[in-house]
């Protein structure tokens, strides 16, 4: 549908207005889902998206236009559009695109799409069922099994027209436990940019016990006492605190503008020496992997900070050009309904020098911090919050009893200089991240880690 | 293909594969908005979109798939596809195709705005400079923007019910970014509409509010007297909102299980759920199942009248469908959301309330709802921001703090109201309001 002659003609009047540089963003996505509540399939998602988003650069200036409509007629009015908001004038331009193939890092072995449903049906009730049957104090669990199939397609008046196919496939388990009319949760939720060959080595009956041991810990947890302490963050997901502390702080959508507090900070120190930080789109077969981005530039390994040193930042084409520096492979969007802007793949602090026993041995009074829920982060400030969804008290170096309703407050520049232990065990948590450009699939990760104090919200 | 030549094939496949119940339900939209950045339109952006939903009853379940892509194999591979989902659901919900209602109230709803590309670039100049005059301190990464856009939706299934629905809304807004002493700080306005007063405000109110910001305090931990921003306490109803959700409640998710009919809050505390709010751009008289909408108190002087229904929550037990089964898109499911859902507001001005507290905290930011609120639960840990309270005076800033409490407890111990509800900008048909809400003795953690 989208051949290279259309493609050529939808450029060639994006471009008509005197705009200088167009590209053309195709995509179709297959997503299904199947839900699982109160020990029943309960509903079945299945939604095809599809259309083509259109944009054109004059300077520092983009213009944006999508239409789900791709009909020649469609793609022509879009690519109109793009160009009439843009100015007035007429600059007839030739172009030749060259398709450049994509090594595929990801490929996918068992296409999650078109595995008939009562296989992926067992899949889900495996692990939902592995929740129930964890104890009698689960009283309800619900479960999702979710896979993506992103086709897209880029063409750009630089000559380049690329195409790849993204697959990735999550499951989530939510456990409600209850007792005395008091109901906690707990849950899980690992993914991969992976079909359902991920199940080789994600076991689901583990994830159901694991949320279903996360709500029985919590129905056993007293309130997290506020204020400052020392708090050790465990891996996996509690690399989110790097997400909203730094993370989005260092992508070009922030520090393009002037809106980060990470502008000019290149070769400063910016972070303890222990913490070095990396963004790998390339990672086979991650959850925030991706062969291409969606400006259609393969992912790079980004080192971002080396050794508390800022490295370097997340940039997309537009922060390019307002940067003067090069891309960095990070464009993304949820679909074509989005501009794209520079975003994270999969963010991590890398392993430290501490060994894990002696950071906990450390601690005379804090928080272990096990496992960490969402966050946010005002990346003009540097503000930032985020949630743990089970945590324990530490005394004298042994971890000791559960508590619930925590949360981590912070500025981002001081929890870098406050990180004063790092760990040796990294691993990855999966995570879906919004921002201007909607929301896509991001892995963040680090190994346990000691923040020497940070405000602990709880009552 | 157009809707007409969607909805016929879709007809005439749904018979040739003996459907005898089915539904489709389309929804179009189109929009655009531009942004500021440094003295000039830094991005503009134009949508068209379009989708349908098949959803059909096969042997008592109900099957549903969607898709933006408008051909005629697409649409035979659509009906295929929502028969063999069907076949899998369990649930034991009665499957309904919903026949229609007696009557359904038709909004009385504002005109849809036309403007062109060309005023909303005006606008967001204009309010640009505007914003830049407030203050010496407005820094260049100071942003304003403006957005039309509207939608279109058309309901029709196999008991000849054709219902249809056209909204639309502009707004604007200004982030204004402010430096001084060597802090960075921003405030946001928005409006509805591109013009009027409100609209016009938006630059003082944007920069007074990043102003305002600077050189906050932190404050020690204990416990607080505070006054929630009718902002803030709206997102907070907002982050809570599925406990009024009948189906989590069916499921147990909600603690408001059972609780009909019982006081869960104080007595000055009134619930409306208003799918046709006078004046509002955003009202519909049916659901996204077809069934009429109407004005209810959910919770009345305190009081739990109701929980919200779609037709399978309600028939569970033995209810009738409050007209709240509202679908995000065609690629949603039927969910259980609130249309205008506000607390009504009390008797004391602003200035009343503060001294009404004395002392205290007054919270204008909440961050962080998403992760730090647990519905299941009601329990909640919330990064703030705000003003120190003393003698009923607003005073310093203060920040790097978090609240923490349960929503259940906070609902029972809201002492007093302001008389302005404030109210947000509306995300599909669902918008949130409050007044601001004096709370007594809520955990800070600060320093």
């Amino acid at each position: 549908m989208l051949n290279k002659e259309l493609l050529c003609e939808v450029l060639g009047v994006a471009m008509s207005s005197g705009g200088d540089f167009a590209e053309v963003y195709g995509e179709h996505t297959r997503s299904n889902s199947i839900a699982f509540v109160d020990g029943k399939i309960d509903e079945i998602s299945d939604n095809v998206i599809s259309g083509v988003g259109v944009r054109v650069f004059l300077g520092e200036r983009t213009v944006y236009a999508s239409t789900s409509d791709i009909s020649r007629e469609g793609l022509l009015a879009c690519a109109r559009s793009a160009a009439d908001a843009l100015g007035e004038g007429s600059a007839p331009i030739s172009i030749c695109l060259n398709r450049r193939e994509v090594i595929d890092i990801h490929p996918v072995r068992i296409n999650p799409i078109t595995t008939q449903l009562p296989t992926r049906i067992d899949i889900l009730k495996s692990a939902c069922f592995a929740a129930r049957e964890r104890s009698d104090l689960i009283s309800q669990v619900s479960g999702r099994l979710m896979s993506v199939e992103h086709e897209i397609l880029v063409a750009n008046t630089e000559g380049l027209l690329v195409g790849d196919t993204h697959t990735r496939t999550r499951i989530a388990v939510s456990a409600v436990a209850s007792e005395n009319g008091e109901n906690q949760s707990g849950s899980a939720s690992p993914g991969r940019g992976m079909g359902l060959e991920m199940f080789e080595f994600i076991s689901p009956e583990e994830t159901g016990k694991k949320a279903a041991e996360q709500a029985i810990v919590n129905l056993r947890a007293d309130y997290c006492k506020a204020g400052q302490m020392t708090v050790a963050i465990e891996n996996g997901f509690g690399g989110v605190i790097f997400h909203e502390a730094c993370g989005h702080s260092l992508e070009a959508t922030q520090v393009g503008v002037g809106m980060s507090e990470m502008c000019g900070k290149l070769g400063q120190k910016i972070a303890n020496e222990k913490v070095t930080a990396i963004d790998d789109g390339t990672i086979a077969g991650a959850w925030g992997s991706v062969n291409i981005d969606d400006e259609g530039n393969p992912t790079q390994r980004n080192v971002l900070i080396e050794n508390g040193v800022l490295k370097g930042y997340m940039i997309d084409r537009l922060g390019s050009r307002r940067m003067g520096m090069p891309m960095t492979g990070n464009s993304r969007r949820q679909n074509y309904a989005f501009e794209p802007t520079s975003r994270m793949t999969n963010t991590f602090i890398d392993n430290g020098p501490d060994k894990n026993e002696d950071i906990i041995a450390s601690i005379e009074y804090g928080l272990y911090a096990k496992q960490m829920g969402g966050g946010s982060v005002n990346p003009l400030t540097g503000a930032f919050n985020f949630a743990v969804t089970e945590g324990y008290m530490v005394r004298n170096g042994k971890i000791c009893e559960p508590v619930r309703g925590a949360s981590l407050i912070g500025t981002g520049s001081k929890i870098l200089q406050d990180i004063d232990m790092v760990g040796q065990n990294l691993a990855t948590g999966q995570g879906m991240c919004g921002s201007s450009s909607g929301s896509i699939p991001t892995d963040v990760g680090q190994p346990l880690i000691r923040v020497k104090k940070i405000t602990v919200g709880g009552r | 293909m157009n809707f007409d030549a969607v909805k016929n094939t879709l007809i005439e496949e749904a018979k040739k594969a003996g459907l005898k119940e089915y539904e489709v339900y389309f929804m179009e939209s189109e929009g655009i908005s531009t942004e500021t950045l440094k003295g000039e339109i830094s991005s503009f952006s134009s949508e068209v979109s379009g989708g349908v939903c098949f959803r059909c009853i096969v042997d008592e379940k109900m099957g549903r798939a969607a898709t933006e892509l408008f051909t005629e194999e697409e649409m035979k591979a659509l009906v295929a596809r929502a028969i063999n989902n069907a076949k899998f659901i369990e649930k034991d919900d009665k499957a309904v195709i919903y026949a229609g209602a007696e009557h359904y109230e038709t909004p009385k709803l504002p005109p849809i705005p036309e403007d062109s590309a060309a005023t909303l670039k005006t606008r967001s100049l204009e309010l640009l400079d505007d914003t830049i005059k407030q203050s010496e301190y407005i820094a260049e990464s100071s942003q304003t923007g403006a957005t039309r856009a509207r939608v279109r939706m058309e309901l029709m299934n196999s008991h000849g019910l054709h219902l249809s629905n056209e909204v639309g809304a502009s707004l604007s807004f200004v982030q204004a970014v402010v430096e001084k002493d060597g802090e960075s700080q921003y405030g946001i306005a928005m409006a509805k509409g591109l013009d009027g007063t409100e609209v016009a405000d938006m630059p003082r109110k944007a920069t007074e509010e990043a102003l305002s910001k600077i050189g906050a305090e932190e404050i020690p931990s204990g416990k607080y007297d505070v006054i929630i921003d009718g902002e803030r306490m709206r997102s907070l109803l907002s982050a809570f909102c599925s406990v009024f959700s009948g189906r989590q409640a069916n499921l147990g998710l909600s603690l408001l299980r059972g609780k009909e009919g019982e006081q869960i809050a104080a007595p000055c505390v009134t619930l409306v759920d208003d799918p046709l709010y006078e004046g509002s751009p955003m009202q519909t008289g049916f659901d996204g199942e077809g069934v009429a909408t109407y004005t209810k108190k959910v919770i009345e002087n305190g009081v739990l009248n109701t929980l919200l229904y779609d037709i399978a929550s309600a028939h569970k037990v033995d209810r009738e469908s409050t007209g709240n089964g509202q679908r995000g898109g065609y690629t949603s499911d039927v969910g259980i959301a609130p249309y205008h859902f506000y607390i009504k507001g009390g008797e004391l001005s602003e200035d009343e309330l503060l001294s009404r507290m004395g002392d205290g905290l007054y919270i204008t930011e909440l961050k962080g709802l998403h992760a730090g609120a647990n519905a299941v639960t009601g329990d909640f840990s919330i990064e703030s921001f705000g003003f120190r309270v003393r003698d009923g005076k607003k005073c310093e800033a203060v920040r790097s703090f978090t609240i923490a409490g349960n929503f259940f407890e906070l609902l029972k111990n809201i002492e007093a109201l302001s008389d302005e509800v404030k109210f947000s900008i509306a995300t599909s048909f669902t918008v949130f309001g409050s007044p601001d809400v004096l709370v007594r003795g809520m955990s800070v953690a600060g320093t």
